[in-house]
């Protein structure tokens, strides 16, 4: 039984990895060149007056921010999209006329959806490193956090772009709204800058937002810290939540 | 005495704005029989299949398959069935031989015979040299034998197909009708929906006509042609004599 489930959700991802092997341009945007003009984008705003070791910290600030960008964007805008074409072209039906659970559906997008997560942080940081920003990430404590860190986002992420696409009344309404939230998420939370410079109210607004708590613990760990057991607690009970919601409406028989 | 493949009692189906697709539908589907529905566009050929393979749950009635209650265990009945939508979409990105290959490993088959049960299907599709092309590059009458195959994937005993051979030439008819046969040959119960009257004819053992949510006349060809009022006798005009007309009720052992 367990294993045929292993077997069901791994035939869900290589479906969908074909389509990542095939289509590459606009996973490639969305993990890596949006995130990287980001990253440049913010260090060219901070300009390079600022004391050596806060202009350090800044640069970390801004991978981290790059990471949650590439995150938010595969996960939401990129996968979001793909799940919303399956529905609208028909392609869900193959699904759903067979004996596989829902829930294998969800989990062999979610693995897909880790995939994309896991190349899109770790080629990020391969090109923070070759331009010459110290990443004091060493200890395999460090990488482990940040491992957890970028699975509980991408769980919570994903989730999201499972809901939007189950309750979309029509493609062109859910990819507007992918589009909206993959970069809203980012662009509403303290990503970039730190929460003292948001006015009031976003900052009220961005303490519900996954990507706060993923920035800050992508901040901590890639800056050598290893205290983010608050901000993990918090992105573990977001992500459960949009999972479970996730979960519950993607149902295969309408009514 | 064994369960018939299908049967179905006082199928009711009323959407929520109160339209009623389905009223009060009877039927069975005997073992090894290919049963044919015919009926006007909108008539309820469409939601009475989507009922039967559990994409769309009745407002009431019941429906077994081989026994299974299909409304309240709709996973075990769809492990026996095969089901080929109206509008299915493919996946582009997969070439044709793994498409196939993946959709059997879905439907339970161990990746050896799901690759051999695809390469077979191939052939049997005529595809052979098609086989490692994308999906992308096919015709609407290719996609839509594949679409025939995948239904046909690991040999289930039951096959629901909608309107299977829309879009296909002279040719690719032949093919599935062939196959549709062969899978009879090879003890599957058949029940498709179609809009040629020669296919109903030729392939059918018995001929169902839905008109509004009814299901007005079932029988062999030569049970529904002796009923007509006129002499002509073709199934053709039995359609357009029963298409709003009452019930000619030919088999009330069966009910």
């Amino acid at each position: 039984m367990i294993r045929r489930r292993l077997d069901d959700i791994a035939c869900v991802f290589l479906i969908h990895l074909a389509r990542l092997r095939a289509e590459a341009g606009p996973f490639v945007l969305a993990a890596f060149v949006f995130p990287l003009g980001m990253y440049f984008f913010a260090g060219a705003v901070a300009g390079s007056s600022s004391p050596p070791a806060e202009a350090s910290a800044n640069h970390l600030r801004f991978l981290a921010g790059s990471i949650v960008f590439s995150m938010s964007l595969t996960a939401i805008s990129w996968l979001g999209y793909l799940l919303l074409e399956n529905r609208f072209t028909g392609r869900l039906k193959l699904f759903s006329t067979l004996p596989l659970a829902p829930s294998s559906y969800v989990l062999g997008i979610l693995l897909f959806s880790l995939s994309h997560a896991t190349l899109g942080t770790a080629a990020l940081l391969l090109i923070a490193r070759a331009s010459g920003v110290a990443v004091p990430l060493h200890s395999a404590a460090g990488f482990g956090l940040l491992a957890v860190t970028i699975v509980l986002t991408m769980l919570c992420v994903s989730g999201v772009a499972v809901i939007i696409a189950a309750r979309a009344r029509s493609f062109t309404e859910g990819s507007l709204l992918t589009d909206a939230l993959g970069a809203g998420l980012v662009l509403l939370a303290p990503v970039y800058y730190g929460p003292d410079v948001l006015p009031r109210a976003l900052q009220l607004i961005s303490r519900l937002l996954p990507t706060t708590y993923a920035a800050r613990s992508v901040q901590a760990t890639l800056s050598g810290r290893l205290g983010v057991g608050q901000d993990l607690l918090i992105l573990s009970l977001m992500a459960a939540a949009s999972l479970s919601a996730g979960f519950r409406l993607m149902k295969w028989r309408e009514d | 005495m064994l369960d018939p493949a299908v049967r179905v009692r006082n199928l009711v189906k009323r959407y929520a704005d109160g339209t009623e697709a389905s009223r009060g539908i009877d039927l069975d589907v005997r073992r090894g029989e290919i049963l044919a529905i015919v009926g006007a566009n909108g008539a309820g050929k469409t939601t009475f299949l989507r009922q039967l393979t559990t994409e769309l749950r009745p407002t009431s009635g019941a429906i077994t398959i081989f026994g299974i209650d299909a409304v309240s265990a709709p996973g075990r009945a769809k492990r026996l069935m095969g089901v080929s939508p109206q509008e299915a979409g493919l996946f582009e990105t997969l070439g044709v031989r793994r498409h196939l290959e993946l959709f059997a490993r879905l439907k339970g088959l161990p990746r050896r015979a799901a690759g051999a049960a695809a390469r077979e299907l191939v052939i049997a599709l005529g595809l052979a040299t098609e086989a490692e092309r994308r999906i992308s590059g096919l015709s609407g009458g290719q996609r839509r034998r594949i679409l025939i195959g995948l239904a046909l994937l690991g040999r289930p005993p039951l096959l629901v197909l909608d309107e299977p051979t829309t879009g296909l030439d002279p040719a690719g008819r032949r093919l599935v009708w062939g196959l549709l046969k062969r899978a009879r040959g090879e003890g599957a119960s058949i029940i498709f929906s179609t809009h040629y009257m020669e296919e109903a004819e030729g392939l059918g053992d018995r001929v169902g006509v839905i008109s509004a949510g009814r299901l007005t006349a079932l029988g062999t060809v030569a049970e529904l042609t002796a009923r007509l009022s006129s002499a002509s006798g073709s199934l053709e005009d039995v359609y357009f004599e029963l298409a709003g007309g009452c019930f000619i009720d030919l088999e009330p052992a069966a009910k």
